[in-house]
């Protein structure tokens, strides 16, 4: 082994440049796979980030129109909810399922006031438990408990964007200032009572601003919102995390049959789609999934055409050397050297300078994306209504590298071996004659 | 006998086929001092490359120490060459990035021998031929006659059955060639090896102890020689 590598460094030092130039196309070829990989993952991180606080296996539901008449009744129906569609929503067979049951009510279009200042306001009927099963931050103070729907209190948890509204500040007022700092102000709110629409509600609880939108949402107890704005038994929607559907198929036959379960218990037809809204976070992220790994592939193929011109441009070139060293291939046979010893000779020339200036584009590749890493912390898009973080963590992880190890050497055989085939069959006496 | 050649016929392909060895038989025993003759064309080097195991043949018997060669796989006559066969050629063929010690080192790389033995045979050989200071150097700094001598040891350093020298003195001065037909016929007399030289110089010939003539792709006549007195001008036979 010593010899063979012996052997390859004294030809590698003859063609200093052309090595250099060869192995700086492999460089480059890894290190653009790297570099995409890199900002590959930095974009898929980012949008995995955004939808990263939304619980991965749950359901929403809520009451819409129908469409079909049924049961004597005409299309064009409202459909509410009711209490009794989260004990049907437990009920055999989704039991098997299904773990826990939300239910929220709303209530928009609605002021918040404190002192002088003044903010729209979306009042969010909920439970105790709503709290993890959206998976809200809470940064200050406290959630609602089951003390405070008991006893109806008129306490509220808002977002620490609202919070700082209502105390006065903003953006613009505290340029400068981190998201962190900026947050902390909001602290003050804690603990005072805030109007909505003439009813005083105390803050206890900020919550870390929701970048999926939907404005200003403040928290109470649902019974709390039941009782003020007399809604009943009423459900604007239906919240259950569930288990055990691994599939898409599973997941749409789950949905059909707790659709239909539901529109025959509120008089719809059972094949009507539109009686009630169906969401499903869980296909979602399963469809979202499989664009990441649209995206992720497609950067792999890109990344390998690359290397492919670097590839191409190794075995080129050991194609160039093999021809200029037909003579001393020759001698070689003459003097007894086996058709397969110089095969491997070549093939190990081929993947030795693939795999060593791969392995130095593969570096560099690794330092930008550090790079990378370090100038884009937390790039955030501000569209106004929410924001959005489109750039994070662009780095490639171990297995990349592995993966890309094991590419390099294959890469390297591929380039050797038409080259490493001619040497193995140079017919010695024709060699021997070419001077 | 160490060589035997039974009708040995080798025919070229082409647009025209080329008759190029019509049927040639010799016998070569072990220690035989033996020039092969002829002009160009007259297939003396075609006979060579067989005898070499570089070329096949299309048919006939070919057999060295009572083994068959023939239709050999690429890695079957690349070992019986290591191991059974010598070669120096008119143009040295040293590798040019390898210093004189490594070139004799090579066949012996390819039979697997470990380094130090390696070196330590190459070492003994191109001390017999008076090169050891030389050991270091590049084909490119040593003279013509030098070369050949560290081609003879690289020939030499597998302790083969057959010499077989290709013009060996053909890029040499007339002084140099001299020397380089003595050691031949030195290591003729000492060793016992089996030397065949291919050459179309009479005065190379005059060297050996039998002088095999080809002439158009048949042998000729086979003369002894062994009292030296074929004349280097090509006055008494065959000769040009």
């Amino acid at each position: 082994m010593k010899d063979l590598l012996q052997e390859i460094w004294s030809n590698l030092r003859r063609n200093k440049l052309r090595t250099c130039l060869t192995g700086f196309a492999v460089a480059w070829g890894i290190f653009m796979l790297i570099l995409l990989l890199g900002a590959g993952n930095g974009l898929i991180h980012g949008i995995e980030g955004n939808s990263g606080n939304y619980m991965a296996n749950s359901i929403n539901a809520w009451g819409r129109t129908t469409t079909l008449p049924w049961d004597g009744l005409k299309e064009g129906r409202r459909i509410s909810l009711k209490d009794e569609d989260a004990i049907r929503t437990k009920e055999p067979p989704f039991d098997a399922y299904v773990d826990e049951v939300a239910t929220a009510i709303y209530q928009s279009g609605l002021t918040a006031v404190y002192g002088s200042e003044y903010t729209n306001s979306f009042l969010m009927g909920v439970e105790p438990g709503f709290a993890a099963m959206e998976k809200l931050e809470l940064m200050y103070g406290r959630f609602l408990s089951d003390l405070d729907m008991r006893e109806q209190r008129k306490v509220v948890v808002m977002g620490s964007n609202e919070a700082r509204e209502l105390l006065g500040t903003s953006d613009a007022r505290e340029a400068g200032l981190s998201v962190r700092e900026k947050a902390r102000k909001a602290r003050k709110l804690i603990g005072k009572f805030v109007n909505i629409n003439g009813i005083p509600f105390q803050v206890v609880g900020i919550i870390r601003p929701d970048e999926r939108g939907g404005g200003s949402r403040m928290y109470i107890p649902m019974s709390t919102l039941r009782t003020l704005y007399r809604r009943g038994d009423t459900v604007d929607e239906l919240y259950f995390s569930f288990h055990g559907l691994k599939t898409k198929e599973a997941n749409e036959a789950f949905e059909q049959a707790y659709r239909k379960k539901l529109n025959l218990a509120h008089r719809a037809a059972p094949n009507d789609n539109n009686a009630i809204g169906i969401w499903n976070r869980f296909t979602m992220n399963m469809e979202m999934e499989g664009a990441m790994g649209i995206i992720r592939t497609a950067l792999w193929i890109i990344g390998i055409l690359t290397l492919l011109s670097g590839i191409v441009g190794v075995s080129n070139i050991m194609l160039i050397s093999v021809k200029e060293r037909t003579h001393e291939l020759g001698i070689r046979k003459a003097i007894g050297a086996t058709p397969g010893s110089l095969l491997r000779l070549i093939l190990t020339e081929s993947v030795l300078v693939t795999g060593f200036f791969g392995y130095v584009g593969m570096f560099l590749g690794v330092v930008a994306t550090e790079y990378l890493d370090k100038i884009s912390q937390n790039m955030v898009m501000d569209v106004g209504l929410f924001q959005m973080t489109v750039f994070k963590d662009p780095t490639v992880g171990l297995g990349v590298c592995l993966g890309a190890t094991l590419l390099l050497v294959i890469a390297g055989t591929l380039a050797g071996l038409a080259p490493a085939r001619r040497a193995a069959h140079v017919r010695p006496i024709e060699a021997l004659r070419a001077e | 006998m160490l060589i035997e050649l039974r009708d040995v016929n080798k025919t070229y392909q082409g647009a025209q086929p080329l008759h190029v060895l019509k049927g040639i038989d010799l016998d070569i025993d072990r220690g035989e001092f033996v020039s092969i003759m002829g002009a160009s064309g007259s297939g003396k080097s075609t006979l060579l490359n067989i005898l070499g195991i570089l070329d096949g043949y299309d048919s006939g018997e070919y057999r060295i120490d009572g083994t068959l060669i023939k239709d050999l796989s690429e890695r079957q006559a690349a070992e019986y060459r290591n191991r059974m066969i010598g070669f120096i050629f008119q143009s040295y063929n040293l590798i040019g990035f390898k210093t004189a010690v490594e070139n004799v080192e090579l066949p012996l790389f390819y039979q697997g021998v470990p380094r130090r033995e390696r070196h330590r045979r190459a070492m003994e050989y191109l001390d017999r031929m008076g090169l050891t200071d030389w050991a270091g150097h590049y084909p490119n700094e040593m003279s013509g006659g030098q070369k050949q001598r560290v081609a003879i040891a690289r020939a030499l350093v597998t302790k083969p059955d057959i010499i077989l020298a290709d013009e060996p003195t053909g890029a040499l001065d007339s002084k140099t060639s001299v020397e380089i037909m003595e050691l031949l016929r030195e290591l003729n007399r000492k060793d016992r090896l089996t030397i065949i030289v291919v050459t179309h110089e009479s005065g190379v010939a005059n060297v050996t102890d039998k002088i095999v003539h080809i002439k158009d792709g048949v042998i000729g006549a086979i003369e002894e020689n062994s009292r030296h007195d074929a004349s280097p001008f090509g006055e008494t036979t065959l000769m040009k």
